[in-house]
């Protein structure tokens, strides 16, 4: 079972490594803040505690950098 | 779960703050209806003004745009919009571009002034200098010099900046932590100075979390620079900023009562700690200053310039 990531430069094919997998885990996984990002599923906004389903492209755009 | 005003089942935010869950249609609504109530309740526009925005092609910049233009929309105000260029390479050119293309799109009258025309140095430049006070230091007087000045050329009756709820909270706390009572006296949702040449600057978005406004640009695919100035990670600021949203994290409401809280005090602290300067002039330049020289001329003399 796999999803897409696009984030930034990265463009790549992920496992998912659970049931009811979460962009917020995903984030944690990444080391990335939820506070500095905004989450799409399959080019729609979500909230960080959507499951993320196989074969989903999920968009993760950095909005606040640091300073 | 669904939107807690419409009940769509779309959800794109859950407010830390209240709980409350939102549907990109009524986030939208929520961002500009409460952009408009700060306008309204700070008395921050009055009919026939002419607003310059300080659009950087950033999130909050182009988010004030598109707040005031509705204004515009109205026939309530006339909108106008100034970008600096502080010439840093790799960073400033996508901000300039982008602000060109939401003044055309607008159709608003539009200025692009560089540091290196008005001041014959980039901030790059001076950052190479030994001698440096950081880049902040800089910008910021520099910025602010030109934005004035620019406000007087365009005949704008107020300057109106993207300053949001994590920008204020950040400068209540740092001129706190700093003991700059002087500057603590200035911050707040309109500021207006008694020298006639400075005119009044306001933020339409300062009770609205730099996340919401990301989130905003994002949801009504706004054309905006998502980037990092070089320069930021150097500043106090950043520090600054780094606790407060450590502390918002088990804390989600730490950042509205902060600035609550300074609303509060925010008269008395004028009342007891304001200097009142004998505005007198730059001998350099001519602007208003309360010394010999004005702050962005006591840099260039500094900088040999």
């Amino acid at each position: 079972m796999t999803f897409t990531l696009k984030y930034n430069d990265i463009g790549e094919k992920r496992e998912i490594p659970k049931d009811n997998y979460t962009i917020k885990d995903l984030l944690s996984e990444l080391g990335l803040s939820a506070q500095t990002i905004v989450s799409k599923q399959n080019g729609e906004l979500v909230i960080e505690g959507t499951v993320i389903e196989e074969n989903d492209e999920i968009q993760l755009v950095q909005i606040i950098y640091g300073g | 779960m669904q939107c807690s005003k419409c009940g769509n089942p779309k959800v794109i935010i859950k407010k830390e703050q209240s709980g409350q869950l939102l549907c990109k249609d009524c986030f939208i609504e929520s961002i500009e209806k409460k952009a408009i109530k700060t306008v309204r309740k700070e008395k921050l526009l009055d009919k026939g003004d002419k607003v310059l925005v300080a659009l950087s092609g950033g999130k909050d910049s182009v988010t004030v745009l598109e707040v005031l233009n509705t204004f515009r929309e109205m026939n309530i105000i006339d909108i106008c919009a100034v970008t600096v260029d502080e010439g840093i390479a790799n960073y400033r050119q996508d901000g300039v571009d982008i602000a060109k293309r939401h003044a055309e799109r607008l159709g608003i009258e539009h200025k692009v002034v560089s540091l290196k025309e008005e001041y014959g140095i980039t901030l790059d430049e001076i950052m190479q200098r030994d001698n440096h006070k950081g880049s902040c230091t800089y910008c910021g007087v520099f910025r602010r010099t030109i934005i004035n000045k620019a406000a007087r050329k365009m005949g704008a009756t107020k300057i109106a900046t993207g300053h949001n709820l994590d920008d204020e909270v950040q400068a209540i706390m740092m001129n706190y932590l700093e003991g700059n009572t002087n500057n603590l006296t200035k911050l707040g949702a309109k500021t207006e100075s008694k020298a006639e040449e400075f005119t009044v600057k306001i933020k339409p978005l300062r009770e609205i979390p730099e996340r919401e406004i990301g989130l905003y640009v994002v949801a009504k695919d706004l054309e905006v620079h998502f980037d990092s100035c070089p320069y930021a990670m150097q500043s106090f600021r950043g520090e600054v900023s780094e606790v407060i949203n450590q502390l918002a994290e088990k804390h989600p409401t730490i950042k509205y009562s902060t600035l609550r809280g300074y609303d509060k005090v925010k008269n008395i602290l004028k009342n007891e700690l304001k200097k009142d300067y004998s505005h007198g002039r730059c001998t350099r330049c001519g602007e208003p200053s309360a010394n010999e020289l004005c702050k962005a001329c006591s840099f260039l003399e500094e900088l040999g310039l």
